[in-house]
């Protein structure tokens, strides 16, 4: 489930790992919550991260070997804060690269689309 | 900067336990994710009730719940190796089982080798793997009819196995299989899928599709039985038509008490008879292990072994200088039929030829090769076909033997024969 004031749920859907996994990449520890509220802010609201839509693919990236999780008491909780294995910044990589072609090939192809007025009469 | 008290922090935790959250790691992710929700609002300025009822709004009704379905969902997704690892089991076993059918329907070498790895690769690679799959998405309450299910189809591949190789212990297997399936898995299985389902009729169908398979299948397998019944059929009608002839011959014999031929013929055709009577009793003893007094007694259609045909050719073409060899067959038939013709003239020839209908001279075609009369009948012939040949030669001499016995009677001077001897 994705809750998203601009973006349709189809468009966040397929860029969700890469989102994840970008994000991490520049920090080097990040836990749930924070990744959420950084999603937020970056974008202004504009996609927002569900936990309904995080924690399960935070499981399943660590299940794959491309997260590790840290564990870090506070108070009575415990805070899991995910960081990227080797194979997790190689993903990210190639994810992040693979995105930023995409949305340049997608860009062209739009434009290609787009109506030009003619004004004969 | 707020932070949650233990109470609170515990109070949390509780709820999220009962909203069914019950994986601990999931667990952990979320209390964290909830109390730094709830301590950013609360610096906001909001009290801990309002803040802590904002933060579960988020997650939507049964949310909770959901996002561990979710994760559920996407951590039991197989991996790749898995997927392909399952498809490759399927795949050959499939395609050994195929085409270890086709090799034994065709007789060739290396049926039984296919069929046994591929039933054994379906039944000890595949179906658990799958069964594996299926229950780690499949809820707790419904894993043990999937346990059902799979070790019913287990057994019941390893079950047919076991038919077609003709080992002991099939039927048993096949039926508990199959018994699992029709009575646990498919009821079970099907009935869940009807209450949840969007196309009832489609369900009741296919739920009716999939019990009359098992039944046909049940019923092919039990055909055994009324086969049974058949071969039974034809071994009273073969003891009957050598009952009958003897007794017509016991008969002649004493009206014929004083031809001294016709105590000839019946040392030719007795003797004749009885050396077949060995190989047969010889092979049945072999085969089944059982002893000489059971094996005369034995009708064909309880023999275990009845479908083997490596036992009997290994006896009748193994050992050439054995007395059970294939030749011995033959012989008593020509002693037989020199017997019955060399005594009596030109006269009884055609009775005899008649009688004995076995021309061991010719050739047969057996699948485009041109065999003799041995090869025929006997080789690679299972039991049951054998013994049922044999018997079937039996008869010809009884028949033979009652034929000059007919004849000799219809004589003026039965008794004074032609030419003494």
């Amino acid at each position: 489930m994705y809750i998203c004031f601009m973006y349709s749920n189809e468009l966040v859907k397929g860029t969700l790992k890469t989102i994840v996994l970008s994000l991490l990449a520049k920090h080097s520890r990040m836990y749930g919550y924070e990744i959420t509220q950084h999603v937020k802010e970056q974008t202004g609201g504009k996609i927002q991260l569900t936990e309904g839509a995080l924690y399960p693919l935070l499981h399943r990236l660590e299940a794959d070997g491309l997260l590790l999780t840290e564990k870090v008491n506070i108070g009575k909780r415990v805070r899991k804060y995910y960081k990227l294995t080797k194979t997790g910044s190689e993903t990210a990589g190639s994810l992040v690269a693979e995105f930023k072609e995409f949305t340049q090939t997608m860009g062209k192809l739009i434009d290609s689309f787009i109506y030009k007025p003619q004004y004969n009469v | 900067m707020s932070e949650l008290s233990e109470q609170q922090v515990a109070l949390i935790s509780a709820y999220i336990k009962q909203h069914g959250i019950a994986q601990d790691e999931l667990h952990d992710d979320l209390l964290d994710h909830v109390c730094t929700s709830i301590e950013r609002l609360m610096d906001d300025g909001k009290n801990f009730e309002d803040a802590f009822e904002q933060t579960i709004k988020l997650f939507g009704p049964g949310g909770l719940k959901q996002v561990q379905q979710q994760t559920f969902e996407l951590l039991t997704e197989m991996n790749e190796t898995m997927k392909k690892v399952t498809f490759l089991f399927g795949l050959t076993s499939t395609f050994l089982l195929l085409a270890g059918t086709i090799f034994k329907l065709q007789h060739w070498f290396g049926a039984g080798l296919m069929i046994v790895v591929g039933a054994g690769l379906l039944a000890a690679g595949y179906l658990p793997m799958v069964l594996y799959h299926k229950l780690k998405e499949s809820p707790s309450n419904e894993r043990l009819v999937h346990v059902a299910g799979y070790l019913g189809m287990s057994l019941a591949t390893v079950g047919a196995l076991f038919k077609i190789m003709h080992w002991p212990g099939a039927g048993v297997m096949l039926i508990a299989g199959l018994a699992f399936l029709g009575f646990i898995y498919v009821p079970i299985y099907y009935f869940k899928k009807y209450q949840t389902s969007v196309n009832k009729p489609i369900t009741l169908t296919t739920s009716l599709v999939a019990l009359t398979c098992l039944v046909v299948v049940f019923a092919l397998v039990n055909v055994n039985s009324s086969v049974k019944f058949d071969q039974g059929l034809a071994f009273a009608e073969q003891q009957s038509m050598t009952d009958s002839y003897t007794d017509r011959s016991t008969k002649m014999y004493v009206a014929l008490e004083d031809v001294s031929a016709a105590s000839d013929i019946k040392s030719v055709s007795q003797s004749g008879w009885q050396q077949l009577e060995e190989i047969k009793i010889h092979l049945i003893t072999t085969a089944e292990g059982i002893s000489r007094a059971e094996a005369q007694t034995m009708p064909l259609a309880h023999m275990g072994k009845k479908y083997n045909y490596d036992i009997p050719t290994h006896i009748l073409f193994g050992d050439e200088g054995s007395e059970f060899n294939i030749g011995a067959i033959g012989e008593a038939l020509r002693k037989v039929d020199d017997g019955l013709q060399g005594v009596y003239s030109e006269e009884v020839r055609p009775l005899v030829n008649s009688s004995l209908t076995a021309d061991l001279s010719i050739m047969f075609d057996h699948n485009g090769q041109s065999v003799d009369w041995e090869t025929f009948h006997f080789y690679q012939r299972p039991l049951i076909g054998v013994i049922g040949h044999i018997s079937k030669l039996q008869i010809d001499i009884r028949q033979a033997e009652y034929q000059v016995l007919m004849y000799l009677l219809s004589q003026p001077a039965a008794s004074d024969p032609p030419s003494g001897g």
